[in-house]
């Protein structure tokens, strides 16, 4: 009998493991920084007297009136995106490579195929995440949600998943496990489907180190933003973790899976639904009908694959429940599956028009994610790393007790979470439809309605902190577990290699069989792919026809100089994170906003800004609705014409000069992209343009009794915010909408 | 909206992606419950119990759990 000896190797999952406890309490505290930015400007001048009366005015002055600590870089626009990555590819990212690291090995009976790529994918992560950690607060962004940061990262990104697909495959095709256990088959979805996203989506042309344009223009930019936006929850955020469950738990319960034939209908039913659900994120806006419907139906039809899975977890613990009582881990495994659970019903409910009128811009959706967020993706993550951490070091976990309090301090957190954000976003949302007997708007100003809703971010403040507390009491009792223990960092083990395995049964090992055993993992990949790619092309085909098809409204021109230099600076301050640039044909929006949005006013938004979330107010018809001064006093200070406002100040703006000479690069590559600047245009007259706006606007601010040069960044922004949706206005009178 | 809806439904076809994608859906669904059904109980036990079987492999470096 032939057997081989190997090791197992603990040292790269101990690495994964640490990066996760580090990088979810950074992640959690940048979430809890920019929650509390949402409540503290409101009543920054009553805290400052109160603390003044302790003699700590210092302190809160410090602080700074939007929480940022006056500094441009902590400002919510820019630290929004950075939590969502922190908490999504770093947290989330290493608990997924821990979690795979560590089971891959042992379901294939191999160690991983190499050490080499296996560190390689291990500090190229580590360094992505550093390098978006950088960028983010520096302002450099594509503002694509999820996708944000810059093409050189873009490419790092796609360089390190390629190392651990090629590590993950070599793995699975040396294994001495004939057959691919079901966690596995997630674990290849994620893996591909990732890597497709994240090509597709990031499709750009750079305009200088760190600027890029998107290929795409409005209506597919958008589409393809959110096919990638929703696939990222899909296989980012679940499949990974469905693997991982489908190990952990059968592994703590100590019983098989309750059916292995609802986990292969599971996986199927889920990688295949998944793809196409991605408009459900698009509905009412300028999109076709036809593709939202799409979106909808198949979100709808999402419920029942992933209740099967919920169940088949749940199920698992027949018969040991009675562990749920002594194991932390157990407990911890259990709100994680019943959070999933949760959530993708509640995801197909808000995927639903009717719902999704109501619930879309408003916190509704902020209490969604993150059911997932903190209930499946974080619990599950401790439940794995307190399950881990005893196996690596060879000892007991060094406290129970403590984990019990980790698990019923982080339930209380997440209850204080999302219950006051959901009663903010149905509140909100009524709020915004709600009309007076005479049929006017009952809140016309949207501030009421945010003021409205303010004590809810305080409460969700404290559910957050909550959660970090208990993150905290993990990160102590894993620390103690492993200071207890004794390091494991290879485990030796022995297997009989595959052809002679097959020989062990009694199968003929016939070298057509083995190449068959061989090919199996690849044909499960080509089949996988082929699923995802099936719901990718039939939606994005259709999206190259409409290209050809939008209708150009006549009036609709590319920004100016000056414009595209102000856009690109409401890009690098994060506006789209609080402002959308998209009115659903609702009375309610159009009474409020304007003219609902159409489709031919995008086609030179590279990207598309349409947004997800309204903490303020729509923007895309603000154009001419206020006096430049307006807008300067503004951005200075958002309290000075907004009394109460939540909205961060950006008196950096007033100061900065405005860099004209990104101007040519910028102008070019938006050329390439397909905006019909004359040649040459940007070698000389697009200069002068600017100019003149400039000069203009700096007249005009006089006339507001604001005196200001002609270089600064805020010209750049009025010029943008005053052009926002104005082109249609220009159309001749007969092609105007019918009277309101 | 309406504008949109126009020009897309101007496509040749357009609405055919909606019933593509559903008949693409029944079909992968079908077959995989066809075969998610055919597969035999003792391989199935023994699919469901891998997770189980490892660290009895890793413990035991003598007995190879394999043979039996």
């Amino acid at each position: 009998m032939n057997v081989e000896t190997f090791r197992y190797d603990n040292r790269i999952v101990r690495a994964f493991a640490i990066a996760t406890v580090v990088w979810g309490l950074v992640g959690f505290s940048a979430g809890l920084l920019i929650a509390c930015q949402l409540f503290w400007p409101s009543n920054y001048d009553s805290i400052l007297a109160f603390a003044q009366n302790f003699h700590l005015g210092w302190l809160v002055e410090r602080l700074g009136p939007s929480l940022n600590l006056n500094l441009s870089y902590t400002t919510f626009g820019r630290l929004r995106p950075l939590h969502t990555n922190a908490v999504i590819f770093a947290f989330v990212g290493n608990g997924m490579f821990t979690g795979i690291y560590y089971s891959l090995q042992r379901l294939c009976k191999a160690r991983m195929f190499s050490d080499f790529l296996s560190w390689a994918n291990f500090w190229g992560w580590q360094a992505i995440i550093v390098s978006a950690a950088i960028t983010l607060p520096l302002g450099l962004t594509t503002s694509k949600e999820y996708a944000e940061l810059e093409w050189p990262i873009d490419i790092a990104i796609t360089v390190v998943w390629v190392i651990f697909c090629v590590n993950l495959f070599g793995t699975i095709i040396k294994r001495r496990e004939k057959h691919i256990y079901v966690a596995i088959w997630f674990y290849i979805a994620t893996a591909i489907t990732v890597a497709l996203l994240h090509i597709v989506n990031s499709l750009e042309i750079p305009a200088g180190p760190f600027k890029s344009y998107s290929i795409y223009a409005g209506v597919q930019d958008a589409l393809v933003q959110w096919w990638y936006g929703h696939n990222a929850v899909a296989f980012f955020l679940t499949t990974p973790y469905l693997g991982m469950m489908y190990y952990y738990l059968p592994k703590a319960a100590d019983r098989p899976v309750f059916s292995y034939r609802l986990s292969i209908i599971h996986f199927w039913g889920l990688i295949f639904i998944y793809i196409w659900a991605g408009p459900h994120h698009l509905l009412y806006t300028a999109l076709p009908d036809w593709a939202q419907s799409l979106g909808m139906v198949f979100s709808v039809m999402l419920v029942a694959p992933s209740w099967g899975g919920m169940l088949n977890g749940l199920l698992t613990l027949r018969g040991a429940w009675d562990k749920v009582r002594t194991e932390p881990m157990l407990k911890f495994m259990i709100v994680a599956v019943t959070a999933y659970g949760m959530a993708t019903l509640e995801g197909p409910t808000l995927a639903i028009k009717s719902v999704n009128s109501l619930s879309h811009y408003t916190d509704w959706t902020i209490a969604h994610v993150h059911t997932g967020a903190l209930g499946w993706n974080g619990f599950l993550t401790f439940s794995v790393l307190y399950w881990l951490f005893p196996r690596l070091y060879n000892t007991k976990l060094w406290s129970p007790k403590l984990a019990n309090w980790h698990f019923w301090i982080a339930l209380l957190g997440m209850m204080f979470y999302v219950v006051p954000m959901y009663a903010s976003g149905i509140t909100q949302g009524l709020m915004w439809k709600q009309f007076t007997k005479e049929g006017f708007l009952q809140y016309p100003n949207f501030l009421e309605t945010v003021l409205q809703i303010v004590p809810m971010y305080r409460l969700r403040a404290l559910g957050g902190s909550l959660y970090i507390i208990g993150a905290w009491l993990m990160a102590f009792n894993l620390w103690r577990t492993a200071r207890n223990g004794q390091f494991v960092p290879e485990v030796e083990v022995q297997a009989a290699p595959l052809a002679r395995h097959e020989a062990a049964h009694g199968e003929e090992a016939h070298p057509y069989n083995h190449r068959w055993l061989e090919a199996k993992p690849i044909l499960l990949t080509v089949l996988a792919f082929v699923a995802v790619l099936i719901g990718g092309l039939v939606e994005i085909v259709p999206l190259f026809l409409i290209k050809q098809n939008v209708p150009t409204i006549t009036s609709v021109k590319p920004y100016t100089p000056l414009e595209v230099l102000g856009r690109d600076i409401y890009i690098r301050e994060g506006c789209v994170g609080c402002h959308s640039q998209m009115i659903r044909p609702f009375r309610s929006e159009t009474e409020r906003y304007g003219e609902y949005s159409k489709a031919g006013e995008f086609v030179y938004d590279h990207p598309f800004l349409w947004g997800s979330k309204r903490t303020g107010p729509d923007l895309h018809r603000i154009g001419g609705k206020y006096p430049d001064a307006w807008h300067y006093n503004h951005l200075d200070d958002p309290r000075s014409t907004s009394p109460g406002s939540i909205m961060p100040r950006f008196p950096w703006l007033l100061t900065q000069t405005l860099d004209t000479n990104a101007l040519a690069p910028r102008l070019a590559a938006l050329r390439k992209v397909g905006v019909p600047y004359p040649p040459g245009y940007e070698n000389g007259p697009a200069q002068k343009d600017l100019e003149t706006q400039a000069a203009k606007i700096v007249a005009d601010l006089k006339v507001g009794s604001v005196t200001t040069e002609p270089d600064r960044e805020i010209i750049a922004v009025i010029a943008y915010l005053q052009r926002l949706g104005t082109d249609i206005k220009a159309q001749p009178k007969t092609a105007a909408p019918a009277a309101k | 909206m309406h504008m949109i809806k126009d020009q897309v439904s101007g496509i040749s076809g357009v609405e055919l992606y909606g019933i593509i994608s559903i008949c693409l859906f029944v079909a992968v669904f079908t077959g995989a419950l066809v075969w998610a059904l055919r597969l035999k109980k003792p391989f199935l036990n023994s699919m469901s119990t891998l997770p189980l079987s490892d660290e009895e492999t890793a413990t035991a470096k003598k007995g190879i759990s394999h043979e039996e």
